[in-house]
């Protein structure tokens, strides 16, 4: 009688193992059902506000701007990957008042509505970071610094 | 200023810094050693049991006296009651920012995952400071003083045993990680709801010791003990009859899983790890299809993905479930195996070390920064609104630079192999007691290699960034 038992959780268990596999499989297959993250940031080259065009050095890499909009960041989470001891530089247009907050390093700033802040601070702390829209708790940005 | 924060939703605030995974070339360097280490083992492979005696010594009886004598209890007993009931307090009065909070850094960080850890080094120290034993033996006392007896107890039904710690264990990760649901997204129980959850359970445990008895409770049903004390089994030191003991490193393991439902407890630890270190990676896509499919099925959004997670854990646990039945059965084949039912149960404590390896690989850096917060912040301005700050320490922060990414990976992969090795000194170990000749017992042992192999490749799996 225990056999049995042990013979019906294992075939229960089977057939779970058979879903979870079936589910990340099928989900390897289509990939872009995710929802990937493919933002303003990480298109870095192009994301540039035109303001900036013409105060860029030609060496230094564009600043990529988070656009949020009806309090969402358009394009979903954006993400910054940099190497420690590098600066972190981005800047957050907005349509909606808010504090910034960059976690971990804790640093917070304000933006009102329609306005633009930027951020520039080096990279020290390695791990991954969220930067959020602190009253809405909206995620923006998913910042990862390298060792 | 922070009044306004109390009424909005935090998305994973508690975890400021969270670890990178584990770079391709380390965990190709990790998943080999676990096979190079695996096949040593078999090799050295010893031909007597040498832990299944826990050769226990008594220590002094003054040191036993001191640390477990009726003052000693009564101390401990206050502080556990005293520390829920802040925690319970911060959790009601206190802000709804979960980082902030006494109650969410003291019950899901400091309490659940620094015990684990306390109890290997230093014994069962939960059971002094668990605040429902000591409230129950209190009012236990209190009645045998004014009745003049023992207050009857129903028995508890054997049958059940652990189940109820195993399904407790479920719960409370559930509540921490599934429960606390803010747009669609999980962000982790908020310090009110915990504190309420922490009310619920304590009127839960009080009313089962007072229906089943103190003890007989703390030992079977009691989520907190039961897990605790699992991990206890692990170190040197034990308890008995009042007197302190040390025995063998790992020989008390052996002797846990005495009860039914102990093999799920062990189980529900690794499967409960395993689904917070998938839930963003690993399973990421599954959880996105089903709670899409339950949302285009007119759900509400918060139910769906509660229930979406619910399932995921269920998995978690049955898959879990399954490899090591798995071994087990595969166990059983072996020319002269016990029966199924003893084999079961029989090797459920070698997974002790794999839950701990587990449980210490994903959540040691979160412990080592939260712990900050814990003794600085947290301690001086535990409601989290800046009206106190009791030990001048209220503006304090965490120094997430303690720990760089390399010392944190090089913790993970060393917790995983080490639990990986002690796990299968644990299984050969039993083998050698259980089966007569040394030959069959090193054979049954291909089949717990496998499942070990497979519960450390898939740990190390989670932590990598293959786990994308």
């Amino acid at each position: 009688m225990q056999s049995n038992t042990a013979r019906v959780l294992v075939g229960i268990g089977a057939v779970a193992a058979a879903v979870i596999l079936l589910l990340v499989l099928k989900d390897d297959g289509g990939d872009d059902s995710t929802g990937d993250a493919t933002t303003a940031a990480k298109a870095k080259p192009t994301g540039a506000g035109k303001g900036d065009a013409g105060q860029q050095k030609p060496a230094k890499p564009a600043v990529p701007t988070i656009v949020i909009r009806g309090g969402k960041p358009v394009g979903g989470i954006a993400e910054i990957s940099v190497d420690e001891g590098e600066r972190v530089r981005f800047k957050v247009r907005s349509d909606v008042a808010e504090e910034i907050h960059v976690h971990g390093y804790d640093i917070a700033k304000e933006v009102s509505a329609g306005g633009t802040v930027g951020f520039d601070f080096p990279a020290t702390i390695e791990g991954i970071f969220e930067a959020e829209l602190e009253h809405l708790g909206e995620q923006i940005l998913e910042l990862t610094v390298n060792p | 200023m922070i009044r306004l924060f109390e009424t909005l939703p935090y998305a994973h605030a508690l975890v400021a810094r969270q670890d990178l995974p584990i770079p391709a070339w380390l965990f190709a360097w990790g998943a080999s050693i676990v096979l190079i280490v695996s096949f040593f083992a078999l090799s050295a492979a010893w031909r007597e049991p040498r832990f299944e005696d826990e050769q226990r010594r008594s220590l002094g009886v003054g040191l036993s006296r001191a640390l477990l004598g009726m003052p000693a209890q009564i101390i401990c007993g206050g502080v556990g009651v005293f520390l829920l009931g802040v925690a319970v307090y911060a959790g009601l009065r206190g802000t709804e920012a979960p980082d902030r909070n006494f109650a969410i850094t003291f019950l899901f960080v400091t309490v659940w995952l620094g015990f684990p850890a306390f109890s290997v080094v230093l014994g069962n120290v939960f059971k002094p400071f668990n605040p429902w034993r000591a409230i129950g033996r209190a009012v236990g006392g209190g009645f045998e003083a004014l009745a003049g007896q023992r207050f009857a107890h129903a028995r508890y039904p054997e049958r059940l045993g652990r189940w109820p710690a195993a399904i407790g264990l479920l719960a409370f990760v559930w509540l921490e990680i599934v429960y606390g649901v803010s747009g669609g997204v999980a962000v982790g129980v908020e310090p009110h709801s915990a504190a309420v959850a922490a009310l619920v359970y304590s009127a839960y445990t009080l009313t089962m010791m007072v229906v089943f008895g103190v003890e007989e409770w703390c030992e079977r049903g009691e989520v907190f003990s039961v897990y605790f004390g699992m991990f206890s089994r692990l170190g040197i030191f034990g308890a008995e009859g009042g007197r302190l003991q040390h025995r063998k490193p790992l020989s008390a393991a052996g002797h846990w899983a005495t009860l039914p439902g102990s093999t799920a407890v062990v189980i529900a630890s690794i499967a409960t790890t395993s689904f917070d270190g998938g839930q963003e990676g690993a399973f990421k896509g599954g959880i996105e299809r089903v709670y899409e499919w339950l949302v285009d099925g007119g759900l509400d959004r918060t139910l769906s993905l509660r229930l979406t997670n619910t399932l995921f854990i269920a998995l978690c646990f049955a898959g879990v479930a399954l490899v090591y039945l798995i071994g087990v059965r595969g166990m059983s084949t072996v020319k002269g195996a016990p029966p199924l039912r003893k084999l079961l149960p029989g090797f459920a404590h070698t997974l002790i070390p794999i839950a701990f390896a587990y449980l210490f690989a994903h959540y040691f850096s979160l412990f080592v920064f939260q712990e900050q917060a814990q003794f600085g912040y947290l301690l001086s301005d535990p409601l989290g609104t800046a009206t106190t700050d009791l030990f001048g320490t209220a503006s304090s922060g965490i120094d997430f630079k303690v720990l760089s990414s390399n010392a944190i990976w090089y913790v993970q992969v060393g917790a995983l192999v080490v639990g990986h090795v002690i796990a299968l000194v644990l299984a050969h170990d039993r083998a050698t007691a259980w089966w007569g000749d040394y030959r069959d017992a090193a054979r049954s042992q291909y089949w717990m290699l496998a499942v070990m192999v497979a519960f450390t490749c898939f740990g190390l799996y989670l932590l990598s960034d293959a786990n994308g």
